[in-house]
């Protein structure tokens, strides 16, 4: 074999490589990963309180079984679909302020903006936001939504701990935080800083139990077919709400 | 052929081959194709229970269950004998199965948008869609990997990872009790509901 052939053969994978290694993006496997494109974390989130968060987490599943699901059951039979649709309309456009503030505070001042204009549209032109008209618009049809959880999140806070709370089931240290900063922006609250009427409570109640078939059923999701319901239902919530901070 | 040209094919024949590019185009078109095909036998299945069983032939085309449960398993799936590989891949096949074909209802068709596909790693294409599906929105990014051809290698809902989901699972069953206690949950989980 001349020089010059042999040359080529040997050079020939060396460029294969190098080509390879400039064109193609790399691969992102994490250290125990089963093969290069495994890139999956083996810890999702802290959980040193476990035993605790297990015990809430048993005790609540008994609560959704014993008393929400009958009520989340009762509210899908006795309101028509329509009535449901039209209640979830308005209290997601009520939530205006958790958005807007979020946004603003995470620097999204666009987003902020069509969030304004989304929430004039659907109280506007909605009758109160009972009706989704932005969902006729394209740019405003998929905004995602912001929350203080995802704030801290974009401000560089980490989960914490994970914890299960009574009755309002998976959260984190941060997430926790959180769901107490929307308890103050959401409008549907307010009537409670300000007096202690019974009367200021129907919003709230109204709001809980409308939303109880899609949080039963996102919890019914990832308990379903679950080897440790438990883990599956941290995992969910912990992978959902980085999702949600990404976006 | 001259014998320097044999050997040069030869040679070329034994280099290592360079791994597959991500094309996301192709990758795209092809779950499109997985999609049309899953949902046309939706459409002649009269309950959930029908059209689990007459779609597994076909989501094991374009599913890549093997990596999927390798993946799932985590580290500890090196441990895992041949056999013991190929039970645990059959039952997670039929827990996944399972759950998803549970999802649909017979005769509504979800509206799906195909965006930009990504390609985050060579041979790896993320395609994200938006399904419209009984009134309620969902972000739902299919990750297709280059396994003998396009394949779905994890199926992420609403940013959460079908795959890092049972992960989160079965790494632990794995450290507590080995390859044997994975395949028995698995076994215990399959045979819960059916």
């Amino acid at each position: 074999m001349k020089p010059a052939a042999f040359l080529r053969l040997c050079l020939l994978p060396a460029a294969g490589m190098f080509f390879c290694q400039c064109a193609a993006p790399k691969s992102v496997a994490t250290a125990g990963a089963v093969d290069e494109l495994d890139d999956y974390a083996d810890t999702e989130v802290a959980d040193p309180l476990e035993p605790l968060n297990r015990a809430t987490f048993k005790l609540n599943d008994g609560l959704y079984t014993a008393v929400l699901r009958p009520i989340s059951k009762g509210y899908e039979t006795v309101t028509p679909k329509l009535v449901r649709t039209g209640l979830d309309n308005f209290f997601e456009n009520a939530k205006y302020p958790v958005r807007l503030v979020n946004s603003g505070l995470q620097g999204k001042f666009r987003r902020a903006g069509h969030e304004t204009e989304k929430f004039a549209v659907n109280t506007i032109t909605g009758f109160g936001g009972i009706i989704k008209q932005s969902d006729r618009l394209p740019h405003l049809a998929n905004i995602p939504a912001e929350d203080t959880g995802q704030t801290f999140a974009k401000w560089g806070i980490g989960h914490g701990p994970y914890l299960v709370l009574p009755v309002l089931g998976p959260s984190s240290l941060r997430e926790a935080a959180g769901y107490a900063g929307d308890y103050v922006l959401n409008p549907v609250n307010w009537g409670v800083f300000q007096s202690k009427d019974a009367l200021q409570y129907i919003p709230q109640g109204v709001n809980t139990i409308r939303s109880l078939p899609a949080q039963l059923e996102i919890y019914d999701q990832a308990r379903k077919d679950a080897i440790d319901p438990y883990i599956s239902v941290r995992s969910t919530f912990i992978q959902n709400r980085d999702a949600a901070a990404k976006e | 052929m001259t014998s320097r040209s044999f050997l040069l094919i030869t040679a070329a024949a034994l280099l290592p081959l360079p791994p597959a590019f991500a094309n996301p185009a192709e990758a795209q078109q092809r779950l499109r194709s997985a999609v049309g095909e899953v949902l046309a036998i939706a459409d002649g299945s009269s309950s959930s229970a029908a059209f689990a069983s007459k779609v597994r032939p076909t989501l094991e085309r374009h599913i890549s269950f093997d990596t999927m449960t390798s993946r799932a398993v985590g580290v500890g799936w090196r441990q895992f004998t041949q056999e013991q590989r190929k039970r645990a891949v059959q039952l997670f096949t039929s827990v996944i199965i399972r759950t998803y074909t549970e999802k649909f209802t017979p005769g509504e068709h979800p509206q799906i948008t195909y965006q930009n596909a990504v390609s985050p790693a060579s041979g790896r294409v993320d395609v994200p869609t938006r399904m419209v599906y009984r009134g309620s929105k969902y972000n739902v990014t299919y990750r297709m990997e280059n396994i003998g051809g396009w394949r779905i290698a994890d199926v992420v809902i609403e940013g959460v990872s079908l795959v890092a989901n049972y992960r989160a699972q079965l790494g632990p069953t794995f450290s507590k009790g080995g390859a044997a206690a994975v395949i028995s949950s698995l076994e215990q989980s399959v045979s819960r509901r059916s």
